[in-house]
Order: structure tokens, then C-alpha cells, then sequence
């Protein structure tokens, strides 16, 4: 080409209105996470460099029993979606095209569609009856709902990667007397893994850092990071606050490089 | 041991539908290197791919050693197949790859890994057992690829265009090494491909295909010596057509005073003459003789390609071998005397081109 072409670079002002951009998004996070070491009471009051904050959550029950309650419902959810989540894939992929497959596919992204709170209020109305009529308050209402709506995140690397992926290798599996099921766990799966590693990670980190649908459907007493973080948020903005919103945000951060880092591999 | 009959294959439904084979049949000899030869799209993939199993035919038979498998899944099928991309399993080592159908079919470890040893002994890869399989040259790939596919020992093996990823010089090689395979293992393989020159230095017989159907069936000698019809002579090396006629035992060609009898049915004919047989600068007894003029000389090494403009508007091209002498034998613009001599020609049914 003789042009130099468009180059989205070089228009005016492209570049200080990506720097505020991102000014905007790291910035406060920065002071927060730098307040999280704060001797002081508050963010008004600098008094050194300190860790009691994080000595202080570490110690506070109803953090860590928050704390639990979240690992598990991530887990568990993330593990229920991303098993759904390949299934559904393998089925949108591999098999023949079925009647309602476009449509199948378009219900499974809706979650990402859908406006949270709408979600959350329909589920609330629902188990709601269902907690009058059972006496049931445990954690699995959060299970199934996270589950559900974890599942187009767990969904996504995994379609990507199976579409991705070279057919002629589960033929040559066939032509080298493979039946299907080994041809699926001897070449289909471990070519799989890394995205389904990735999408067990985005599917857990999304459940984790949920707080609309958990605020609504957790039962009294009951409480994940982000709800007893909203919890203490309404009586007082203490810097043991910031130390755990810290902890949260290192968790959800190394989880989401892990999973980066585990799709961008290419084999 | 290979029966294809009136293998059909047919694409789509409905006015939108594709004929991909017509009623194809014929046999493939145990320990034969057969090749299917064509341009793209005549068909000879998909011929192989249902010869594999992984295209279902629309009608006709496959019958190998007495029982129809034309039904039959490909992993139930003793064929195996070397891909074109070589579809070799990137998460595995060479050796896994190669030992691969055999744990497929949960044989005991001690035969695998025997099996496996001795394969890649045969294609000379032993020093690579252990690497993955994307860390590979091209030319290793197809050397796993080849190993893998035979170590199961198949009754056939499959090959799709495998050396046309190669570079030149590598392909000349590996079609030297394929033959060896075959001789060696004295298994029959089908090998697919457009590449006309690799399908006469290697096979044992070619079928040549167009448009869904079998041209001729022959040695790779026959095939060139006499072509059944105008598209085998025209795919299979070079070829001079000439428009011709036959009245009464007598072919003539239009607008020139020589003739030569024949014994062919009266009417038009078209007349094949392969470049290296035609004479110049010599007359012979039983031939057309023309007069031409030297058009263009143009120097190919080993040989020169002479383009003629004989009488009667009739543009040939002769290949003249280049001797020890330096120096080229004519000019440019130069008439000669050059002629067609009746073993070297062929009359061919005349086609709409």
C-alpha cells in the first residue's frame, strides 16, 4: 500500500484521552491499596507505614468467615459452570448441528446481557417461596445462582479454543482406531485443558467479586467478601477496610493473569 | 484387493446439489503403489477420504479382501492415513504419536514400545523419539507422520498430497524415501496428488481424474505413451495437439501437403505429438513432413524448447536434447525441414476444448 494508512494512534488527543483513562481506572486503586498500609485510623490522617490493618483482618471472625464463604462458593460454582460450560461447548462444536443450536448459544451469552439486578430480583422472588416453603437458608441458593450465570464466562475461552482447534487431529485419532471416547481424553481434552483452566478462573473470579446477586439472595447472617465488605462500608471507612479490599483485589489479579497467561500459550 | 464399484458421491440436496464422484470403479492390487492424479476438485480426496472412512459414500461399494466396508467407522478400518497437514498431536512426543493406534487398541506396553522403535528406525528418526512434536522440521513431521500411520501395520496406506508442503529439493527426497517405505514394507498405497511428475516417478499405476470420474487407469508409461484421451495427454507432461482429418486411410492436416496413412474412422481428429519426438532437420521414411520456421528458442539446460510455425498455420514446439557442443543448433527465424514420424503419433477422438 502507498498510504500509511489510518492509524487510530496519531489522531489528536487519542493518547491524553487514553492516559486519563487509565488515570481514572488505576489511580484510586493505587490510593487504596497505598492506604491499606496506613498506621492511621483514616484516610485523612497519614501516620506511617504499617501492616496492623492486615493483622487487624486477619484476626476479625467476621472477615474470615466471610472470606470462607466466598472460596467455597467460588469453588464450587466455578467448578459447576465450567463443567456445564464444556459440555455446552463440546455439544456447540463438535457434534452435528442441531435444531435451536443458534439459539442455545444466544441463551447461553444472556447472562452477560442481562441487567444484574433484574437477575437478582427474579431470583430473589423465587427463592424466597422456596426458603418460606422449605426452611432451607444454607449456601446453596448462591451455588446455583452463581453456577448459572458463571457459566458464559467458563463458556467463552473453552468455544474459543475448541473452535480453534485443528479437526483433522480428532480425525487422524479415528483413522488410528481410536474409539471417540479415547480420542476425547487422549487428544480432544489435553489440547482442552489450558482453556478450560482459564475458564475455571474467569468463572471464579466473576463469582468472587459478585455482589448484587449475593446481597440479594444470601440468607440472614449470611455473608460473602464483597456483602460484608458493603456491610462495614455503611457503619465506617476504616483502613482495614482498604487492607482487605487489597486482599481481594491481589487474589482476583493473579487469577486473571494465571488465566492470560494460560490461553495466550498457544501449543 | 481393493474393489471400488460404482462408488458415488454426491454433495448437498436438492437443486444446490454436487456430483463429487460418478460411479467410480476399479481395483487396487495388494503391495501396489497406486496414485490418484488430478487437478484440484476432480475428486481424488474425496475418493481417498471415503477409502478412509471419514466421508460416507451416497451409493456403490467398497470392498476390501471380500467384505463391503463402506459402512464401516474408520477406526474400525485396517487404513491408515498420512495427512497433508500431517495432523500430528502437539502435546505428544514422537514416540506417543507413533505408538498411538497401537494404545488405541490396548495392546501390551512391551509391543508398543517394540513396534514404535523399529518404526522410527525406519524412517531414520530414533534420535528424536523423545521431543514434542511441533519442535519438528516439516520433513521430520512427515517422517512421524508416515511412522505413526504405519505402525499398526494397515492393509492400505493412505497418503494425501503429504509432499506438498515440502520444499523441492526435500519433496525429491522424500519421494525417493517413500518408495523405499513401499518396497520395504511391501504395503499397497494410495497416494493422492495433482503433482503429475511425482505421480510418474513413483507409482506402480495412476488413475487419472476430471470432474468426478475416472480418464484412464494405466502405468505411469502407458499413461504418457498413449493417453486415452485429450485431458490425460494434456495433464501428462507436454503435449502438442494438432487439428487433423482422416479420408479414406489417409490423415492429413489442414492447409499442409503432407499426408500419411492410418487406419482410423474418416472424419476429424486431433493429432497429439509429444515435443522430444519430433525430428528436425531429418525426414523419415513414415512421417509428416512440414517445413517451419523458428519462432523462439528457448534454452532449458538439459534441453531447448524450439517453437515452430509450420504450414497451414500450425504452431508446434519441439525439444531438442542439448549436446556436449555449445552453441544453439538454430536460430531464430530460421526455416526447417521437420517431421512427425508415425510411431510417435497419436490420434485422439476430437473434443469440444
Amino acid at each position: 500500500m502507498s498510504d500509511r494508512g489510518f492509524d487510530i494512534r496519531r489522531l489528536p488527543g487519542a493518547a491524553p484521552l487514553a492516559i486519563t483513562c487509565f488515570v481514572i481506572l488505576y489511580i484510586p486503586m493505587a490510593i487504596l491499596v497505598f492506604n491499606s498500609f496506613n498506621a492511621g485510623k483514616s484516610i485523612g490522617d497519614w501516620e506511617g507505614l504499617s501492616l496492623q490493618w492486615y493483622a487487624a483482618a486477619l484476626q476479625n471472625e467476621a472477615f474470615l468467615n466471610a472470606a470462607r464463604t466466598s472460596l467455597i462458593l467460588a469453588t464450587i460454582s466455578a467448578l459447576i459452570a465450567t463443567v456445564i460450560a464444556t459440555l455446552a461447548a463440546l455439544s456447540t462444536t463438535r457434534s452435528k448441528t442441531f435444531r435451536g443450536e443458534a439459539s442455545i448459544n444466544m441463551l447461553l451469552n444472556q447472562p452477560l446481557m442481562v441487567p444484574e439486578i433484574v437477575l437478582a430480583i427474579a431470583l430473589l422472588i423465587i427463592v424466597a417461596q422456596i426458603k418460606q416453603a422449605t426452611g432451607y437458608a444454607g449456601l446453596g441458593y448462591l451455588i446455583l445462582a452463581h453456577s448459572a450465570f458463571c457459566i458464559p464466562f467458563a463458556y467463552m475461552p473453552i468455544r474459543a479454543r475448541l473452535e480453534g482447534m485443528d479437526l483433522t487431529l480428532e480425525t487422524a485419532a479415528a483413522d488410528l482406531y481410536a474409539s471417540r471416547f479415547y480420542t476425547f481424553r487422549k487428544v480432544t481434552l489435553p489440547l482442552l485443558a489450558p482453556a478450560i483452566l482459564a475458564g475455571f478462573m474467569l468463572a471464579f473470579v466473576i463469582s468472587l467479586d459478585d455482589v448484587v446477586i449475593s446481597e440479594f439472595l444470601k440468607s440472614p447472617g449470611q455473608d460473602t467478601l464483597p456483602t460484608y465488605l458493603l456491610g462495614e462500608l455503611r457503619r465506617n471507612l476504616t483502613s482495614e477496610i482498604y487492607a482487605i479490599s487489597s486482599l481481594l483485589l491481589l487474589i482476583s489479579v493473579l487469577i486473571v493473569a494465571g488465566s492470560w497467561l494460560l490461553t495466550r500459550r498457544k501449543t | 484387493m481393493l474393489d471400488l464399484r460404482n462408488l458415488t458421491k454426491r454433495f448437498g440436496k436438492g437443486d444446490s446439489a454436487f456430483t463429487a464422484l460418478h460411479e467410480v470403479s476399479f481395483s487396487i492390487k495388494e503391495g501396489e503403489f497406486f496414485t490418484l492424479l488430478g487437478p484440484s476438485g476432480c475428486g481424488k480426496t474425496t475418493l481417498l477420504r471415503m477409502i478412509a472412512g471419514f466421508e460416507p459414500p451416497s451409493g456403490g461399494a467398497l470392498v476390501l479382501d471380500g467384505r463391503d466396508i463402506a459402512q464401516m467407522p474408520p477406526n474400525r478400518r485396517p487404513v491408515n492415513t498420512v495427512f497433508q497437514n500431517y495432523a500430528l498431536f502437539p502435546h505428544m512426543t514422537v514416540a506417543e504419536n507413533v505408538g498411538f493406534a497401537l494404545s488405541a487398541m490396548g495392546r501390551p506396553k512391551a509391543e508398543i514400545s517394540e513396534t514404535t522403535v523399529r518404526m522410527l528406525d525406519l524412517v531414520q528418526l530414533s534420535h528424536l523419539a523423545h521431543r514434542k512434536s511441533g519442535e519438528l522440521s516439516g520433513g521430520q513431521q512427515q517422517r512421524v507422520a508416515l511412522a505413526r500411520a504405519l505402525a499398526p501395520k494397515p492393509r492400505i496406506l493412505l497418503l494425501d498430497e503429504p509432499l506438498s508442503a515440502l520444499d523441492m529439493k526435500l519433496r525429491k527426497e522424500m519421494q525417493v524415501e517413500l518408495k523405499r517405505l513401499q518396497q520395504e514394507t511391501r504395503l499397497t498405497f494410495v497416494f493422492v496428488t495433482h503433482d503429475q511428475e511425482e505421480a510418474l516417478t513413483m507409482s506402480d499405476r495412476i488413475a487419472v481424474m476430471n470432474g468426478g470420474r475416472i480418464q484412464q487407469i494405466a502405468t505411469p508409461r502407458e499413461l504418457y505413451d498413449q493417453p486415452a484421451n485429450r485431458f490425460v495427454a494434456g495433464f501428462i507432461g507436454e503435449t502438442n495437439f494438432l487439428p487433423a482429418h482422416c479420408t479414406k486411410g489417409l490423415l492429413t492436416l489442414p492447409q499442409a501437403a503432407a499426408s500419411l496413412p492410418v487406419s482410423y474412422a474418416d472424419g476429424p481428429v486431433t493429432l497429439m505429438v509429444r515435443p522430444e519426438h519430433i525430428l528436425l532437420g531429418e525426414t523419415q521414411a513414415s512421417a509428416l513432413t512440414l517445413t517451419a520456421r523458428v519462432e523462439r528458442l528457448v534454452y532449458f539446460g538439459t534441453d531447448t524448447h524450439v517453437h515452430l510455425q509450420a504450414e497451414g498455420e500450425l504452431t508446434l514446439i519441439a525439444r531438442v536434447q542439448n549436446g556436449m557442443r555449445s552453441g544453439a543448433p538454430y536460430r531464430e527465424g530460421e526455416t526447417v525441414t521437420i517431421s512427425l514420424p508415425s510411431e510417435a503419433l497419436r490420434l485422439l477422438p476430437q473434443e469440444v476444448a
